[in-house]
């Protein structure tokens, strides 16, 4: 009831807005202040902006590798065929783009293309209403991904897609070898992130309620999608505090604790602990029942051309720059394996699915995690401050 | 005697403070040679493979150029503007004078997540996009503060007099400003801009609200690279800015003295 | 006086319009979004309520975050004077042919982004770092100290980004000083120290309280040095802001925070101008 009239009120004032939208601009030019204001924002950049727009189109990912790869088996032939340009430019954070998104005008518009990470995000998308509606026909290589992650985005955006299925991974957990031997990990499984025998070498990521909560419900015996004895997961979570060496914030982050020895065990970015295998670290990964596992997308915002946006997309998709942004990242690509072979190097990445059928894989509900975002975010600062 | 162990303990502090700041410095300078990714100490080996993957790296070089234009720009820019603000309040006396002098120092005060978000709910608001002319004045406003503060100070141990004399003697107020305000506030003016290029160009979280697609700098591509794992071609990266900053000063003393000499000759 | 009272007002007008364009604007938007609401899907609905204001007042954890930036301010500010007094005095003092150099040196770490500068902390301050492994192999020590994820590890990271500000600041107002003043007081008599406690001190104050200022207000609003060195207790008001705003979209709950900080800020600055501010002591030269 509630929510549903915070809705209506939602919808009333995207509508003013849009009404406000003409009258506010020819109130603005009429003062005079819009020329002002024109030369800071706008101005002569912001007109060229726009001119160039037209042959161009914005890639937002998180940089590095993946950019690298796709630059290079995606772009540059996209740009050969059709002379448009890809922008491409790195994002800091899934929270942080949506931030900037929210705060773009056109609203969403002036970014086109961006590598997401979670379902729960794609629904928040939706919810604020920056969805595209892709024309699958136009995708041919759409065929070959897997269709349980097509069905997941589908399901959200009534059976249409704004995004296509690009690859997955699973938060897991990572331990040290030297430390902790593979029986004592797997007999614990998510227990082990409560062995008060690694009290100070433990740690766990700061930045996301749901992964804590997740093992936390793991390690109490409950369901992750539907937590019934919530003040159970609270009482996991503040005694795994005083266990704590860090909470970390990146990817980054994760690898150095695990690579310096400053923590034994800890949740863990499936592609984080390839790369610190491939590196030769002692790190072994574990994956208990239920483990976190989540989906990356190619999400297009609305107001892009989705002529060139779906051609894009299809570049994106070819079995060569999906695989090597694979092998970047070392998250397995939404190929599936039953259409397109793909190499050893991607066969032997934790987290990959050699059925194709990704059963067993536990996304996060985004309807279950969407609505009770605000109230445990604050509740989990709230332990992880200590109070 | 007792000046001579004074200044002597003087220099041993100062040399301590210095080998503190650097620790860190020296820390990246050494882990950019060294062959492996999450290298820590001791270093094993000694190669310059980051330092060819960053020649290759077209992105990062196209985000330090990015970071460089828009840095001289901005230091460039408020220089210009704050020193005629801090001539207004240093030489004048107006009505709400304080209050002034406060808000002008305000853009340090306010955490820049809020600013940066703020100004784009009023650009929303206005229905503008984002542009590079956008982020420059954010900048500046950003590095206003700092000219401002140290132009003050500076500008306060100047006698009014000097200026009033020079003026007694013809002297337009440009040239006064010219030939006598000027050259004594150059400290100054050389700190100011130091710290607006500076601070332009190591900022990470107004730029990142406000940088468009093309003009995203240097520290906010280190940001997104968090998430996987900073590549030490970042390590080699700052090494090059640091042989660069010290050899360039180093470089114009040495050609100016051979330059004097030459003339002399 | 003359009829030059434009003059001031000229010379402002390109300062006060940015600040005024670029910031005192976009700030009133803050205040306002501060009285507004989050709806579920993380879009914003316009009200007038302060359930915002009151959730920060709720229980004490919103203002124990407050407090405990504070508190890190004011030791940061503390150890900057400490630690960077002498050197800008060697600065002032110096006739070493080095002195630009040497000042250049002094941004140098700038150079380096923040964010590399305050991990780089890790490889010195961590177990596996460098002082853990110069004293385990000199044998003072069996087990890795922890130095690192506390309160002094993110000293350490804010230190080292605020110094130069301290300094540069103390520098510029010393450089101003007249030396053939603390001449004089010595041909009258005075000892070195007394000169230096008579004379220069006090002249170098308006350096020194508008360093603390800044280094105080700078510290306030960073939060990269506590989310990188600080452990899970070490987050301070700039963290929660950046969580609330960006994290979970909470526009207004963060413009509460923001205004919260931003009035606290505004009295802090405005006392300290009245007191022992920069203006107070440009009128006292004037």
């Amino acid at each position: 009831m509630m929510e549903n009239k915070m809705e209506r009120k939602l919808d009333e004032m995207i509508d003013r807005y849009r009404e406000g939208k003409i009258s506010r601009r020819a109130f603005m030019k009429y003062l005079g202040i819009a020329a002002a204001a024109a030369g800071i924002a706008g101005g002569p950049f912001g007109l060229a902006r726009n001119a160039f727009g037209a042959k161009s189109i914005t890639f937002h990912s998180w940089g590095g590798s993946t950019s690298e790869a796709l630059r290079k088996y995606a772009f540059d032939p996209f740009t050969k065929e059709t002379g448009i340009e890809v922008i491409d430019a790195a994002f800091t954070g899934m929270d942080a783009f949506l931030t900037q998104v929210k705060a773009s005008y056109p609203p969403g518009g002036e970014f086109n293309l961006a590598h997401l990470s979670a379902v729960y995000d794609y629904a928040r998308y939706k919810n604020l209403g920056f969805n595209s509606v892709l024309d699958e026909s136009k995708i041919p290589n759409l065929k070959n991904v897997l269709p349980k992650m097509i069905d997941t985005l589908r399901a959200i955006t009534d059976g249409k897609l704004s995004a296509v299925p690009y690859d997955y991974g699973q938060t897991g957990i990572a331990y040290n070898t030297k430390y902790i031997s593979k029986e004592n990990a797997e007999n614990l499984g998510a227990s082990l992130l409560w062995d008060k025998s690694l009290k100070g070498k433990l740690g766990s990521w700061g930045g996301d309620f749901r992964t804590n909560m997740w093992y936390a419900a793991l390690h109490t015996g409950q369901s992750p999608n539907n937590i019934t004895r919530l003040n159970d997961v609270w009482d996991a979570l503040r005694e795994q505090r005083e266990l704590m060496k860090k909470y970390w914030a990146s990817g980054s982050e994760l690898m150095s604790l695990l690579a310096n020895d400053e923590v034994y065990a800890t949740v863990a970015w499936s592609g984080r602990v390839a790369n610190l295998q491939a590196e030769g670290h002692p790190i072994g990964y574990l994956a208990p029942d239920n483990t976190y596992s989540w989906m990356e997308y190619m999400y297009v915002l609305k107001g892009t051309d989705m002529d060139v946006a779906q051609k894009l997309l299809n570049f994106m998709l070819e079995p060569e720059p999906a695989i090597a942004v694979a092998e970047g990242q070392k998250y397995p690509p939404s190929l599936d394996p039953r259409k397109v072979s793909l190499p050893k190097s991607i066969k032997k990445l934790p987290a990959f699915d050699p059925t194709g059928t990704l059963d067993g894989y536990l996304f996060a509900d985004p309807e279950y995690w969407n609505s009770h975002q605000l109230e445990w975010t604050e509740k989990w600062d709230r332990i992880k401050a200590g109070a | 005697m007792k000046l001579t162990s004074g200044w002597t303990w003087i220099k041993i502090y100062t040399l301590l403070i210095y080998v503190w700041m650097f620790t860190p410095i020296v820390a990246v300078v050494l882990l950019s040679f060294n062959p492996q990714q999450f290298g820590s100490f001791p270093m094993e080996g000694f190669s310059f493979r980051w330092y060819a993957k960053l020649a290759g790296n077209a992105t990062i070089l196209g985000a330090f150029k990015n970071s460089l234009v828009l840095g001289s720009l901005t230091a460039v820019l408020t220089t210009a503007i704050g020193i005629p603000a801090a001539m207004a309040f240093v030489r004048y006396q107006f009505p709400g004078k304080e209050t002034l002098n406060t808000l002008l120092l305000t853009p340090i005060m306010i955490p820049e997540v809020v600013l940066g978000v703020a100004l784009l709910i009023f650009i929303r608001w206005l229905q503008q996009p984002k542009s590079f002319a956008l982020l420059l004045i954010g900048h500046v406003v950003l590095t206003l503060p700092y000219v401002l503060l140290v132009v003050q100070a500076r500008l306060v141990g100047i006698k009014k007099e000097y200026e009033e004399a020079a003026q007694t003697l013809g002297a337009s107020p440009f040239q006064t400003f010219r030939s006598i305000t000027f050259p004594l506030l150059a400290p100054a003016i050389f700190a100011g801009m130091l710290f607006s290029f500076t601070i332009s160009f190591d900022d990470v979280t107004a730029t990142l609200f406000w940088a468009t697609a093309q003009n995203q700098t240097v520290p906010v591509k280190i940001f997104g690279m968090l998430r996987n794992s900073i590549s030490p071609e970042i390590n080699a990266l700052g090494t090059v800015m640091i042989v660069l900053t010290v050899s360039i000063p180093l470089l114009a003393g040495y050609l100016s003295r051979r330059f004097a000499r030459g003339n002399g000759a | 006086m003359k009829s030059d009272k434009w003059k001031p007002w000229a010379l402002l007008a390109p300062s006060l319009t940015a600040v005024f364009l670029l910031l005192v604007i976009p700030v009133c938007f803050v205040v306002v979004y501060s009285f507004w609401l989050r709806a579920p899907s993380g879009g914003d609905i316009p009200a007038f309520q302060f359930g915002n204001y009151a959730k920060f007042f709720a229980d004490f954890f919103y203002p124990s975050l407050v407090i405990r930036t504070l508190r890190v301010a004011l030791e940061t500010v503390v150890l900057c004077l400490v630690m960077g007094y002498i050197p800008a005095y060697f600065f002032y003092r110096t006739e070493s042919k080095l002195k630009p150099f040497l000042m250049i040196l002094i941004m140098l770490p700038f150079w380096i982004s923040f964010i590399i500068r305050t991990l780089s902390w890790i490889n010195i301050l961590g177990d596996t770092g460098l002082i853990n492994h110069v004293f385990i192999k000199a044998g003072v020590i069996d087990n890795p100290l922890p130095m690192l994820y506390n309160e002094g590890a993110v000293l350490m990271g804010l230190l080292q980004y605020l110094l130069p500000f301290m300094i540069l600041n103390i520098y510029v107002s010393l450089e101003g000083i007249d030396k053939s003043l603390t001449e004089a007081a010595k041909s009258l008599g005075c000892t070195e120290w007394q000169a230096f406690k008579e004379v220069t001190l006090p002249l170098s104050l308006p350096g020194v309280s508008a360093g603390c200022l800044l280094v105080f207000v700078l510290t306030c609003g960073t939060y990269l040095p506590p989310m990188i060195l600080g452990g899970p207790g070490n987050d301070m008001i700039a963290n929660l802001i950046f969580k609330r705003i960006v994290g979970t979209l909470d526009w207004p709950f963060g413009s509460a925070l923001s205004t919260i900080l931003l009035a606290l800020l505004g009295v802090i600055v405005y006392t300290y101008n009245r007191y022992l501010g920069i203006n107070q002591i440009f009128k006292t030269l004037q």
